[in-house]
């Protein structure tokens, strides 16, 4: 009856492999799921150069028009006061197939608010981004992801009489990973 | 003309000449039963519910034609999913026992193999789109996605495990199944999560795995001698 205790503890070692965590249950960090917006600056004076903003400093605006927190990038590396050549931005978005907008508040020279030289003020303005979100599987523990098709860009001149964005173009409509800018803007 | 007369008759002395042959009845006939641990998980399990019925038909001493036939219902959830798969599967192979037994008794310590095909339906409850980037505070949730029918899967199936007579044609067995799934179809954008029958999938690749705890009943048909020289050695 030996032979029976060993098939038992062959079936009971393997009985333990089906109940236990497996690993496909976690959503890799590293998995591509819902991109941000990759805006990257360039040089109004020379289209082909980057060209970093000063101190800058993003607020999403809802639509009742309200400013929301900063933006941070994650909790390591702030967006705020940081002085960038590329900014990568979350999209708000409701149901698939129907499109959604996302306005942002860029501030440059974020720092000149708070300095002591009254002669120098940070300078707002206002994008708009335009967009149809899709839904695409990615796998069992991440689910689906948003994807979005379509994407527009508006700079919003509302009464603004100092705009410091001179241009916005749409560089790609689809946005589906962070590898590349989607949209650039020219300051 | 005489010469396998004379092998016949050589083979007969050899039989009655051994001193130490034994002979014992073993019973041939079919096995039906059904999968206990199921049915427990049906009434533990809110978001399962499932049977199995099985039967073996002892071909030799050792070969048995073996099968299962079962229906399940499960609900998967997840933080970003919610699924339900339901249908039917039919199982059928053969069973290896390769144990020696005592005596008449009629213990397995087996080897199986089956091929598998199941038929079913997985339905898409619920979704929570992925956003590592919370800032909107607003996550988006979508019900009743999908309803995805008519889906097959096809599947081979080798397990290892015992089946005890624990009472006079009563038997208790248990059994682990490791699986490779051959083909299947799959709903448009998206995956099975769950195949009746075959149990969960991997993201690694067609593997399953599957466990039974099953009780079954031996209906004998007719008997067979089973002998044995110098206890070990088999005559058949």
């Amino acid at each position: 009856m030996t032979y029976f205790k060993y098939t038992l503890l062959v079936i009971a070692a393997i009985s333990l492999l089906v109940f236990s965590c497996e690993k496909d249950d976690i959503c890799a960090e590293t998995t591509s799921t819902t991109p941000r917006v990759i805006i990257t600056f360039y040089d109004v004076n020379n289209p082909e150069d980057l060209k970093e903003v000063d101190a800058l400093s993003i607020q999403g605006i809802d639509t009742d028009g309200n400013v929301l927190e900063d933006l941070v990038e994650d909790s390591t590396t702030s967006l705020l006061y940081s002085t960038s050549d590329s900014i990568a931005l979350p999209l708000n978005f409701n149901e698939e197939g129907i499109t959604a907008v996302s306005r942002f508040r860029i501030t440059k020279n974020t720092d000149y608010d708070s300095d002591d030289d009254d002669t120098t003020a940070s300078n707002s303005d206002v994008i708009e981004i335009t967009y149809t979100p899709e839904f695409i599987y990615v796998s069992r523990a991440c689910g689906y992801k948003a994807i979005f098709e379509g994407t527009e860009v508006d700079r919003i001149e509302e009464d603004d009489d100092d705009l410091w964005i001179i241009n916005v173009i749409t560089e790609n409509t689809t946005i589906e990973n962070e590898d590349e800018a989607h949209i650039y803007i020219y300051h | 003309m005489l010469a396998p007369l004379a092998s016949f008759s050589q083979e007969d002395t050899t039989e009655t000449t051994e001193s130490d042959t034994l002979v014992y009845k073993q019973k041939y006939g079919l096995r039906v039963g059904a999968d206990i641990s199921k049915l427990v998980r049906s009434f533990v399990d809110d978001d399962y519910s499932g049977f199995e019925l099985n039967a073996d038909y002892r071909l030799t001493h050792q070969w048995y034609l073996a099968g299962e036939i079962g229906n399940e219902e499960k609900t998967t959830i997840n933080d970003y999913l919610t699924t339900t798969a339901k249908g039917s599967y039919f199982k059928a192979g053969v069973d290896y026992n390769m144990y020696q037994n005592w005596l008449d008794m009629q213990n397995m310590i087996y080897f199986g193999f089956r091929l598998g095909v199941s038929t079913f339906s997985q339905n898409l409850d619920e979704l929570t789109v992925y956003n590592s980037n919370p800032y909107w505070n607003n996550p988006i949730s979508a019900s009743n996605v999908s309803d995805s029918k008519g889906l097959t899967a096809i599947w081979g199936e080798i397990m290892i495990g015992i089946k005890a007579e624990v009472l006079n044609n009563l038997y208790m067995g248990l059994n682990v199944q490791l699986k490779g799934l051959v083909s299947q179809t799959e709903p448009g954008s998206f995956e099975n999560l769950y195949i009746p029958g075959f149990g969960r999938t991997y993201d690694s690749g067609g593997f399953g795995i599957g466990f039974g705890y099953n009780i079954s009943y031996s209906i004998p048909i007719y008997k067979k001698d089973k002998k044995i020289i110098k206890e070990k050695n088999e005559d058949e």
